[in-house]
């Protein structure tokens, strides 16, 4: 029994785990987990998809540059939630431990426990690139706000004209 | 040994009272009080913006003060607690429906996850039951008997200042969209009980400044920006420059012009901030080519109407100001931009308002004869049906490969597509002018999702908040970006092309937004033009 064969044998098993814990971050899990139409769902739907995507990455060893389409879906969802930088990349990290978790339960396989250490170097990587996102994704929330003010957007309301700014002036 | 770590993990980042830390709540929602920080909360509104909006005749928005949400102290009046029950007892005796909305929830669940704020917050208080709830305690605590004798155990709570500051957290993490009345059975429509609790709140000085202000602008000025009429003159005649370099074509317009045929009546936004600037563009080429009879004018200068956002007595004065310039110019009719809230507000309640505007005349096209008995009433029409109308008897020539450079996708906006029933004319006017796709069913039409910063939470200080309720919206042009090349999403809502260009710059760049008569200009083919080739249609820079 190999590692790839377990991965195979445990992937639904271990993403979904996965998608369990990152959605048990949310005040309202249940209705992210159990609605599957992306579109009414676009939270659970996104985290759903991508981790699966990730994972597969994971396992393969693929270049960390492939993570980053799978990354983007979810931590640009998390980085304008209410989380703390900290807590918007975390839950990626638990597949390391949900993975352990579920090889050492089946007894066949338990001694694969002991060849993780590429896969979990492999999280590791996304982790670190998911700071990356996170940041990019903020940064990108900036622009828009600069970018909101710049073409006159917010002068929609809450602005004065410029004939009683002359007048403030004098 | 794994599950510990596992939830170690969990456990090592950042704990806190955040909405979603994790934590699974241990207490009665009731228990659970608001907090207020930098960035979810919608600055309140100016002393002075307040002063002058109770100055004026008709409206009432007393208290007017420095505050801040994040203070303990509101500064409520001392009184504060009657003020509201005072309140609530006469818009239960006033509006039928609010009582009928206070009594008949049976909590069935439907609307519970059709709101955008709860798809992109998860924060259970934005369900719109629970929303209603927040309103609904305290309507069973002080209005009927069960909840006089049962209290909490039957869902009654007493009216505090911790369920005043959580009705304000609530009332403005909602748009009115009304997406969640489409799905409830008994129809209630939580955009009114939102309304009702902003309206409550203005009672004792609680209120944004988003909203205040353009009110405030619209009664003064006529238009949210607070431009005086020479001000909004010029820039429309800015508009008229760049029509003319583009395509040659100088369109004639006249401004307050009495005895014209038609009173124009757009938002401002459309003439002064881009992307509307090309829809402003397109209205004028458009009239031009067919020969319109018509007048803007500087007083009747915005379509939209944050009254509808305030209270009622702001919304029907707003809304009066169009009819009063339409009366003193001595026009057939008006016809109107594409717009949200003005629409919203003229079809649900102008008629009972305002109307009915019998100094007018019920609209007819002077180019088809069509009459509009659909507007027979309040004697407006809608750009969309105008324009339909007229490709539907061939009274405008178009060349599709002017939009080549666009693959559109349609938003439906809230305020036309659910409290109007605006949802063929746009698509059937699209058809004719560009290639375009629609994004998935359970996104559209009556269905769809709103742009997350309406009812005048398009601020920048909440812009996180904004982009999480714009999720299901972004999501669904995310998808249809990818799959069929979508670079466009065309709307009919100056809020929406100013809003949804933010949220299609964070979640999806590559895809712009434009008003649905830019794209009809941009294929326009119009007698006497000397168009060169405009690679990006109107938004061509020479």
């Amino acid at each position: 029994m190999d590692l790839a064969e377990g991965f195979r044998n445990h992937r639904e098993k271990i993403v979904n785990k996965w998608v369990e814990y990152t959605l048990s971050t949310y005040l309202s899990s249940g209705f992210f987990l159990k609605e599957n139409d992306k579109f009414a769902n676009p939270v659970g739907g996104n985290i759903r998809e991508a981790l699966g995507r990730l994972f597969l990455l994971l396992v393969k060893g693929a270049d960390p540059k492939e993570f980053i389409p799978p990354l983007e879906q979810i931590i640009s969802i998390r980085a304008v939630q209410e989380f703390a930088p900290s807590q918007a990349v975390s839950p990626l990290n638990a597949v390391k431990h949900i993975t352990r978790e579920v090889f050492a339960a089946d007894k066949e396989r338990s001694q694969l426990v002991n060849e993780l250490y590429d896969f979990e170097f492999a999280v590791d990587l996304a982790v670190l690139a998911a700071f990356d996102m996170y940041m990019q994704c903020r940064e990108r929330l900036y622009q828009v706000r600069i970018n909101e003010i710049r073409t006159g957007n917010h002068i929609l309301a809450g602005s004065r004209c410029p004939s009683q700014m002359l007048s403030a002036e004098k | 040994m794994a599950v510990p770590k596992l939830q170690q993990l969990a456990k090592s980042v950042v704990q806190g009272p955040s909405l979603a830390t994790g934590a699974i709540p241990t207490r009665d929602w009731m228990d659970i009080p608001v907090v207020f920080k930098s960035g979810n909360y919608a600055y309140p509104a100016k002393k002075e913006k307040v002063e002058y909006l109770n100055s004026q005749s008709g409206l009432h928005f007393p208290n007017a003060r420095e505050w801040s949400p994040e203070d303990d102290d509101w500064k409520l009046p001392e009184d504060w607690k009657e003020i509201i029950l005072k309140g609530l007892k006469e818009r239960l005796d006033k509006f039928r429906s609010l009582k009928i909305f206070m009594d008949c929830c049976v909590r069935c669940g439907a609307c519970a996850d059709k709101c955008h704020f709860f798809l992109g917050t998860g924060d259970p208080k934005n369900m719109p039951v629970l929303r209603a709830e927040l309103l609904r305690s305290v309507y069973r605590n002080d209005f009927t008997l069960a909840g006089k004798i049962l209290g909490k155990m039957a869902g009654a709570r007493e009216m505090t200042v911790g369920v005043l500051k959580e009705w304000f957290m609530y009332s403005y993490q909602c748009t009115e969209c009304r997406r969640c009345s489409v799905f409830c059975p008994y129809g209630i429509d939580t955009a009114e009980i939102t309304m009702m609790l902003r309206e409550l709140l203005h009672l004792v000085g609680v209120g944004i400044n988003w909203i205040l202000e353009p009110a405030s602008n619209s009664n003064r000025t006529g238009n949210h920006m607070g431009l005086q009429p020479h001000t909004f003159k010029d820039n429309v005649e800015f508009l008229l420059d760049d029509v003319e370099n583009l395509t040659g074509i100088r369109p004639n317009i006249s401004f307050n012009r009495k005895g014209a045929e038609v009173l124009f009546i757009t938002p401002s936004a459309d003439v002064f901030a881009e992307p509307g600037l090309y829809t402003a563009m397109g209205y004028m080429l458009l009239f031009e080519a067919i020969g319109l009879d018509y007048t803007w004018s500087t007083y009747a200068s915005e379509g939209g109407n944050f009254g509808l956002f305030t209270n009622n007595e702001t919304m029907k004065k707003l809304n009066a100001k169009m009819y009063a310039e339409a009366k003193r110019l001595g026009v057939k009719y008006i016809l109107g931009g594409e717009c949200g809230h003005m629409w919203r507000v003229l079809h649900q309640y102008m008629d009972t308002m305002n109307g009915p505007a019998d100094f007018l005349e019920k609209p007819v096209s002077p180019i088809t004869g069509t009459v509009f008995e659909n507007a027979a009433s309040t004697k407006m029409v809608h750009i969309s049906e105008f324009t339909a109308d007229l490709i539907k008897h061939g009274k405008l020539k178009f060349d599709k490969s002017r939009n080549s450079h666009v693959k559109a996708t349609f938003h439906d906006s809230c305020n036309t597509s659910r409290a109007m029933g605006l949802l063929d004319e746009p698509r059937y006017i699209l058809d004719h002018v560009v290639d375009w796709v629609e994004m998935p069913e359970n996104t559209i039409r009556e269905q769809t999702f709103c742009c997350g910063s309406g009812t005048g939470l398009n601020t920048d200080e909440i812009m996180e908040l904004r982009m999480r309720s714009g999720l299901p919206r972004a999501n669904a042009v995310k998808y249809v970006h990818e799959k069929h090349g979508v670079n466009m999403l065309a709307c009919v809502c100056a809020i929406d092309r100013a809003t949804l260009t933010s949220l299609m710059n964070y979640w999806n760049p590559g895809v712009s937004v434009c008003g649905l008569t830019e794209l009809v200009a941009n294929a326009l083919v119009v007698e006497g033009e000397t168009r060169g080739e405009l690679e990006e249609g109107l938004r061509t820079m020479l």
